[in-house]
C-alpha cells in the first residue's frame, strides 16, 4: 500500500463516516475509492482493530455519531417539524438535507440555515386535482417559522437601545404625520405563511396534539424582547403597511402603497391606524422616528 | 493565587456553563469557582447567551473551550473565526483558550465531532506549525486536550502521550488534559490508563476535565451524560499527585440534572486532592452508566442553544 498521506487520509474517513448507507458502502463509493482504493476487507490496512471491536465497528462509532449529532441538534432547533413528521421521517428529511448540503460552518448554530429551503427543493409534485397549498407547503412553512425563531433569538435585539414611547409618538406635530419615518428594532421580522403555523406551534409546545390545519394565509411580526422571541399575528393591511414602512417609506407613502388595493370596507380608520401604532410600539417594535426635516 | 502551568492560575473547581443552566445561575448566583465556556456558542450570538455570559464574566473567572479549531485538519486556517476567538476571549477576559487535538472536517466540510489524527511523525509537524500559527493570532497559548477516541491508524508511529509531548515541547502550548477521555481511550484502545498519565508533561497541564460517559461493553462513548465513575476519579488523582494541583472542569451535556447537582459532582474531587473531607447525601449514580436505556447515545460535542420563544 502507498504511505498514506495525512489529507488523503482525512478526505477517506470523512467521506467513510459521512456516507448514510454506513461504513462498508462508504468505504466503495467513488470518494473514497479516489483516496484509497481498498475494499472493504482491507480495512485494516488504514484502521486498526481492537482487541473487542473490529476495524468497522470502530469506524462505525463516528458513522452513527455524525449522523445522531446533527440530527439531534436539528431537533433542538425544528422540534415541531419532527414532531409532525414523526422521527424516522424526520431523521431521512435531515439525512438528505445533510447530503445536499454538507455543514460547513464552525457552529451548529447555522446547521439549519437552508433546512426549509432544503424541503421545499425536494417537496413532491402538487396533485393535480388539488392546486392550493399541501402538507408539504405546511412543513415548509413550520420549518421557516422555527428557523426565524432561532435567528432573532440570537440574532440582532434591541435590548440595549433607547426604545420610542409612545409620549415620543404624542409629540409628532399633526402636520408631520404623513412624513414620519419608523426606524425598527433590529430584530424586527416580518412573515407571511400559507398556513398557521404559529398556532401548530404553540400548540405542541403546550403539549396539545397537533394537526394539519387548514390552510390560510397568516402574517406574523417576529421579533425579540427582553432576550425572549415573540410573536404578533398582523391582518394582511397591517402587514403591508408594515413592509413598506420597514423599506424605509414615510408613512403617506407606505399608507399609499399599502391600501391602493383595499376595498372600501377595507379601509381603516384614523382611530384604527393609531392604535395600531400605539400597540407596535407598546411592544417595543420602533426604537424611533424621524421625519425628513429631521434629515 | 496560586500560579502554575504556562503561568496560568489555580482556578479551582468549575462547571461547563450550559444554557438550562442559565435561569439558576442569574437568579442564585451560586459559589462556583469558574465556568468554562463552548466558544462557538457565542461567538456569533447577539443575543441571550451573549448577554448571560456578560454576566457571568463580570462574576466569575472564565475559560474559552472550542470545538471548532481543527488544528489537526489539512483545510486552511479559519482566520476569521481564530479572529472572532480573540475579540471573544478579549469580551469575556479568558484566562486561557483551548480546544481539541483533533480535526473536525476537511474540504469544507465539518462533520462537528473530534475526529482522531493518525500520530504520524507528518501529522505532528503539520500540526505543530498550525499550533504556532494560532498561538500567534491569539497572542497567548494554545491549550490543547486530547480527545475520546473510537479508532486507532494502522500508520500511527506514536502514542498520544509522546505526541502531546512533543507537541508542547515544539510550540509551548498547554495541555487540557481530560482524564475521562485517557479512560475512554485506553478502554478503546487497549493501553494502560496509568501509562498515559505517567508519561504526559505534568507541567504543560493547565486544566483537567472531568465527565461521565457510557459503556458499551466492547467499548466506551464519551457522552458527557452522568456523574464520574470511580476509576476516571482514580485517574484524577493520580494527576493531581503528579501536577501538584490544576484547574478542574466537570463537563455535563447531555440529560443534564439542576445545576446544583453538576456543581456537587465537582466538589467531589475534594476527596481525591486531600483538600476536605466533604459528606454527599448519595453515591448511588457513582457506578458506571447502563450501556443502553433506547435512547441513542452520541458522543461529545453535541452543545447546541435552542431558542427561547414566548
Amino acid at each position: 500500500m502507498e504511505p498514506q498521506r495525512l489529507d488523503a487520509i482525512q478526505r477517506w474517513m470523512m467521506s467513510v463516516i459521512t456516507h448514510p448507507q454506513g461504513i462498508e458502502e462508504g468505504i466503495s463509493e467513488t470518494t473514497a475509492q479516489r483516496e484509497f482504493a481498498i475494499t472493504p476487507g482491507q480495512i485494516e490496512d488504514l484502521i486498526l482493530p481492537s482487541e473487542s471491536c473490529s476495524s468497522f465497528q470502530r469506524l462505525s462509532v463516528y458513522n452513527n455519531a455524525y449522523f445522531a449529532r446533527l440530527i439531534e441538534c436539528l431537533t433542538s432547533e425544528f422540534p415541531t417539524v419532527k414532531r409532525i413528521v414523526g422521527d424516522d421521517s424526520f431523521a431521512a428529511f435531515v439525512v438528505a438535507y445533510l447530503r445536499q448540503s454538507p455543514p460547513g460552518s464552525y457552529t451548529l448554530g447555522d446547521l439549519g440555515r437552508g433546512f426549509a429551503a432544503s424541503l421545499r427543493a425536494t417537496r413532491p409534485p402538487r396533485k393535480p386535482d388539488n392546486p392550493g397549498p399541501d402538507w408539504a407547503d405546511f412543513l415548509i412553512d413550520l420549518a421557516t417559522l422555527e428557523r426565524l425563531y432561532a435567528d432573532v433569538f440570537d440574532g440582532p435585539g434591541e435590548e440595549r437601545l433607547p426604545r420610542l414611547s409612545a409620549e415620543s409618538l404624542r409629540l409628532v406635530p399633526p402636520h408631520q404625520w404623513p412624513h414620519v419615518r419608523f426606524e425598527f428594532a433590529p430584530s424586527f421580522q416580518l412573515a407571511r405563511f400559507q398556513f398557521p403555523v404559529q398556532e401548530t406551534i404553540s400548540q405542541i409546545r403546550s403539549g396539545e396534539i397537533a394537526s394539519i390545519p387548514d390552510p390560510i394565509e397568516t402574517f406574523l411580526i417576529v421579533h425579540r424582547r427582553d432576550y425572549i422571541v415573540r410573536r404578533i399575528p398582523v391582518n394582511a393591511i397591517q402587514y403591508r403597511l408594515l413592509e413598506e414602512l420597514h423599506s424605509g417609506k414615510p408613512l403617506a407613502e407606505a399608507m399609499g402603497a399599502s391600501m391602493e388595493e383595499m376595498r372600501d370596507d377595507e379601509l381603516v380608520s384614523p382611530v384604527e391606524l393609531q392604535n395600531w401604532f400605539y400597540r407596535w410600539t407598546a411592544a417595543g417594535l420602533f426604537i424611533g422616528v424621524s421625519t425628513d426635516e429631521d434629515h | 493565587m496560586n500560579l502554575s502551568r504556562l503561568g496560568l492560575p489555580h482556578l479551582g473547581l468549575g462547571v461547563g456553563l450550559r444554557s438550562p443552566h442559565y435561569p439558576y445561575l442569574l437568579q442564585h448566583q451560586p459559589d462556583v469557582d469558574w465556568f468554562e465556556i463552548i466558544s462557538e456558542n457565542y461567538l456569533d450570538s447577539q443575543g441571550r447567551p451573549r448577554a448571560v455570559l456578560e454576566q457571568i464574566a463580570d462574576r466569575y473567572p472564565v475559560v474559552m473551550h472550542g470545538v471548532s479549531l481543527s488544528i489537526g485538519s489539512c483545510d486552511d486556517l479559519n482566520f476569521d473565526y481564530l479572529t472572532k476567538l480573540k475579540s471573544l476571549a478579549r469580551f469575556v477576559n479568558a484566562r486561557w483558550v483551548s480546544d481539541h487535538l483533533c480535526w473536525t472536517g476537511i474540504a469544507g466540510h465539518n462533520s462537528h465531532d473530534l475526529l482522531p489524527v493518525p500520530l504520524t511523525e507528518e501529522t505532528l509537524r503539520h500540526v505543530t506549525e498550525r499550533v504556532k500559527t494560532v498561538q500567534d493570532v491569539l497572542e497567548r497559548p494554545l491549550v490543547l486536550e486530547n480527545p475520546s477516541t473510537y479508532v486507532t491508524f494502522a500508520c500511527a508511529t506514536m502514542p498520544e502521550w509522546e505526541f502531546l509531548g512533543r507537541l508542547t515541547e515544539e510550540t509551548g502550548c498547554g495541555l487540557l488534559l481530560d482524564v475521562n477521555n485517557v479512560y475512554v481511550s485506553s478502554i478503546n484502545h487497549d493501553f494502560d490508563p496509568v501509562e498515559y498519565i505517567e508519561s504526559v508533561p505534568h507541567d504543560r497541564i493547565v486544566q483537567v476535565h472531568l465527565a461521565g460517559h457510557t459503556n458499551m461493553g466492547t467499548h466506551c462513548i464519551d457522552t458527557h451524560d452522568g456523574p464520574v465513575i470511580d476509576p476516571v476519579w482514580e485517574l484524577y488523582k493520580l494527576t493531581h499527585d503528579r501536577t501538584g494541583g490544576v484547574s478542574t472542569l466537570l463537563e455535563w451535556d447531555a440529560q443534564i440534572p439542576e445545576f446544583p447537582v453538576v456543581h456537587q459532582e465537582v466538589l467531589k474531587a475534594r476527596r481525591y486532592v486531600g483538600e476536605i473531607d466533604v459528606d454527599f447525601e448519595s453515591d448511588e449514580n457513582n457506578s458506571v452508566p447502563e450501556t443502553s436505556s433506547g435512547r441513542i447515545l452520541i458522543p461529545q460535542p453535541a452543545v447546541f442553544v435552542s431558542a427561547e420563544v414566548e
